[in-house]
């Protein structure tokens, strides 16, 4: 690093300090909300920063003068946060910037209108950011890692300032959207319903105010939350929406969105076209698309098998499982179709010994009692008409209809 | 406010995150109340909830400081002469019977949801080999006391909580801990078998929930106490089989909800876990149950399951054994009546037991010509009771 004067210095950080109040003075957010960005590295933040490692007193710098001392309290952990920051020490800039973004809440509460929600939305994206790599700087060190909690309780504080009557419940949403993130990563997925219930249930918000982008995320991950419960026509609805209005060029925010579409679109018996899975990089799902279209429940086992660690991880393997009985349905059909090309009138009649049979030729080990049993289950979710006679082991289909397409709609439970 | 925390001079000594404590005289450490949901980062590093085993997070247990127990019987004398004074005695307790006398040999500290503001001596915290002797002792008493049942689950359920208790507030990590914490585990798994046997009981159905909550907390401890030492080592040696447990609890219908799906929670699991024949085995069972392929849950379950694996599941066993009678039920042919010795092969019970399940469910079974039991099928009268169902084993054959 060039040698940097103790003038050079000085001038340096009363430049960020004056910029900060004249920025606040002029209610001009986009000044301020760069002035917030710590981890964005912007140049302009890093000459304070690098100031402040040689000129070491900067909190009596702040309490001197008068225009900077109001804001004391904000400004005194920021400058610590800009410098703990650029030393790569980023616990300690985490626990500064927090100390920071409490004093700015409580200054930005009395401010009555909403001319700082931008450097309010950067408050809230720095705070997760900058708590994510403290906690990955306190696990390589083998310490507790707790701040990405912390920044979870901060951002419940900011989301309680802007719900309410008001400009500024503009940014709830956003707001609502950095918690989903932080909570997905700690795993503690369950404090989402809170948040999810101030959004929809309480009457606050009417979900038309807010910008098209935050819905989108929302239904993003509202929509990923059904996914794990199961509830696919509500996921279908969510996921379809933030597809449907996502950004034409965020091609990467659109696999995202596929990623936990698909399933559901498949488990309402809807299949994507092959190009869909090419162009967003999601073949993983090919091999369960083909064993639906063709019945081949060998393929879709050795699908889940050889992707299992990524379906995991994403939490539809379950969901994925659940498409056996589609599988199933569809082998059955495939049967019943030839049987009426080879005889029409006795088609309707399906041995199960015929089915194990079939099952036995695709390399799955089957006996007539499983059959049996996997027939029933089919009847009974209405993926198949018909009954079986246990005492003359055949499945007689409905003549009408006796394989009914899902059409959209979820397997009866 | 004075956040002062004095540690005393103490045997055993328990290494905490924190720096070398000045020393003291041997004032009482104080408890500090919680003051907000929102841990203050500036507060001074002896004052932390315990990250690891706190499993009451969500009511908000106050911060405690480590202490290091000095306490040297079951139950610190304190309590012992307090509970003496208020005949405040279980059935166990009792010296001679005498409801207002006992001894340190049958005394155990209770759980007790500390207060704000309540001062503890270490002089009340049992240490290490006082627990595990303490918890030895609960063991026996399962095994070998006449009390009907629910009382002795009773006792173990709240003096069990207890010694969990004084394990948080020593930060007790290690292997010890680890072993503690399963014998507890299994407690509760065989506990939950055992109530669920006697399920005309109207109160029971509260007791196997509560059992079922508190096995479920001691889980999520032990997984976490698994994590800690696979930072250091491999597996544990048990560490597969007790996460199988978490996934085999929930092919029962109405468990306590942890707060998120299993597919949840599969996420955050090791690749080395979810690939052992433990976890494989407990996740087919689910995919065959919420697939409803009975064939295979039952052959699979008795020839894979252990002891402890099918005692959890055997009181689930009914209810899956229903939904099996239900689809029988549904897809039947009407002039054919099902036999029910084929139905009970296949569902591994008793054909006397079937036939208890189909009335409790519902259904009528009648006899054929050849004095055969059967299952009228396409009855409209099928319904899971409210009060549950009967437990019945997993009969081989």
């Amino acid at each position: 690093m060039a040698y940097l004067s103790m003038g050079e210095a000085h001038r340096r950080i009363t430049d960020y300090l004056s910029r900060f109040c004249d920025a606040v003075s002029s209610q001009d957010a986009a000044t301020l909300s760069a002035l917030l960005a710590i981890s964005s590295n912007f140049a302009s933040l890093q000459a304070p920063a690098d100031a402040l490692n040689v000129f070491q007193d900067s909190n009596q710098l702040v309490n001197q003068v008068e225009r900077y001392a109001q804001f004391a309290e904000i400004l005194s952990p920021l400058l610590r946060c800009l410098q703990s920051y650029r030393l790569g020490r980023y616990s300690d800039a985490y626990v500064a910037f927090e100390k920071a973004a409490n004093a700015f809440l409580q200054e930005f509460r009395n401010w009555e209108t909403a001319w700082a929600m931008e450097a309010v939305y950067i408050l809230a994206l720095e705070i997760r950011l900058l708590a994510e790599k403290a906690d990955r700087e306190l696990s390589s060190s083998g310490k507790n890692t707790e701040k990405l909690q912390g920044a979870g309780s901060f951002l419940m504080k900011i989301f309680g300032a802007l719900a309410g009557k008001g400009p500024k419940r503009v940014g709830a949403l956003y707001v609502a959207c950095q918690l989903f993130k932080v909570y997905f990563k700690l795993g503690t997925v369950h404090l989402c319903r809170s948040v999810i219930r101030s959004i929809e249930t309480a009457r606050l918000f009417d979900l038309d105010e807010f910008p098209v982008k935050d819905k989108v995320t929302y239904m993003y991950y509202t929509g990923r939350l059904e996914v794990y419960n199961e509830n696919f026509t509500v996921a279908d609805q969510k996921l379809t929406y933030a597809l449907m209005h996502c950004s034409p060029n965020k091609e990467a925010n659109k696999r995202m969105i596929l990623k936990y579409l698909i399933p559901v679109k498949l488990s309402i018996g809807i299949l994507p076209k092959q190009w869909l899975l090419e162009k967003y990089n999601l073949m993983e799902y090919n091999e369960v698309v083909k064993a639906l279209k063709t019945g081949d429940l060998r393929l879709l086992r050795r699908a889940l098998r050889e992707h299992e660690d990524r379906f995991l991880r994403s939490g539809v393997y379950l969901v994925l499982e659940k498409l056996e009985l589609q599988v199933y349905q569809r082998l059955m059909k495939k049967i019943y179709v030839l049987q009426k090309q080879k005889d029409p009138s006795k088609a309707h009649q399906l041995k199960i010994e015929t089915a194990v049979k079939a099952l036995n030729w695709l390399g799955m080990d089957m006996d007539m009692d499983e059959a049996e049993c996997i027939m029933a289950i089919l009847i009974f979710k209405n993926l198949t008409k018909g009954y079986i006679s246990h005492k003359n082991k055949v499945v007689v289909l409905s003549k009408q209809d006796p394989f009914p397409k899902l059409n959209g709609k979820p397997v009866s439970s | 406010m004075d956040r002062e925390t004095n540690r005393p001079k103490k045997l055993g000594f328990r290494p905490s995150k924190a720096p070398n404590p000045s020393p003291s005289s041997s004032s009482p450490v104080r408890l500090r109340p919680r003051e907000e949901a929102k841990r203050d980062s500036t507060s001074s590093i002896h004052e932390r909830r315990n990250p690891v085993l706190d499993e009451d997070e969500e009511t908000g247990s106050p911060i405690f400081s480590y202490l290091v127990g000095t306490c040297p019987d079951m139950c610190p004398a304190k309590e012992r002469q307090q509970r003496e004074r208020l005949r405040d005695l279980s059935v166990f307790e009792r010296l001679h019977g005498d409801p207002s006398r006992t001894s340190p040999k049958l005394a155990v500290k209770k759980f007790c949801r500390t207060m704000s503001n309540a001062e503890l001596q270490e002089v009340e915290i049992r240490p290490l080999p006082v627990l595990r002797s303490t918890l030895k002792y609960l063991m026996n008493l399962v095994d070998t006391s006449d009390q009907p049942f629910e009382v002795v689950h009773d006792f173990v359920f709240d003096r069990t909580r207890s010694i969990r208790q004084d394990l948080t507030r020593q930060n007790i990590l290690d292997d010890e801990a680890i072993c503690m914490y399963e014998e507890m585990v299994k407690f509760h798994i065989e506990s939950h078998k055992k109530l669920a046997m006697c399920y005309t009981k109207t109160d029971l159905a509260s007791l196997c929930y509560l059992n079922t909550e508190q096995l479920m907390k001691c889980l999520a401890t032990l997984f976490k106490l698994y994590d800690i030492h696979r930072r250091s080592s491999s597996l544990h040696k048990n560490e597969a089989e007790f996460y199988s447990f978490y996934v085999l609890l929930h092919l029962g219908g109405k468990i306590p909800q942890m707060g998120s799906s299993l597919s949840l929670w599969y996420r955050k699991l090791t690749l080395s876990i979810l690939q052992s024949n433990e976890m494989r085995f407990s996740m087919t069972l689910i995919r065959y149950s919420r697939l409803g392929n009975f064939k295979r849950f039952f052959t699979r379950l008795e020839a894979e399951a252990s002891d402890l694996q099918l005692c959890l599941v055997e009181p689930f066993l009914s209810e899956i054994r229903a939904r099996a009678i239900s689809y029988v039920n549904h897809s039947g042919y009407k002039l054919q009546p099902y036999p029910l010795k084929h139905l009970s092969d296949v569902l591994r019970i008793k054909e006397s037991e079937l036939e208890e399940l189909c009335h409790v469910c519902g259904l009528e079974t009648t006899m054929d010509e050849a004095g055969m039991k059967t299952l009228p099928v396409k009855q409209t009268s099928f319904s899971l009771p409210k009060l549950g169902l009967p437990v019945h084993s997993l009969s081989t054959f």
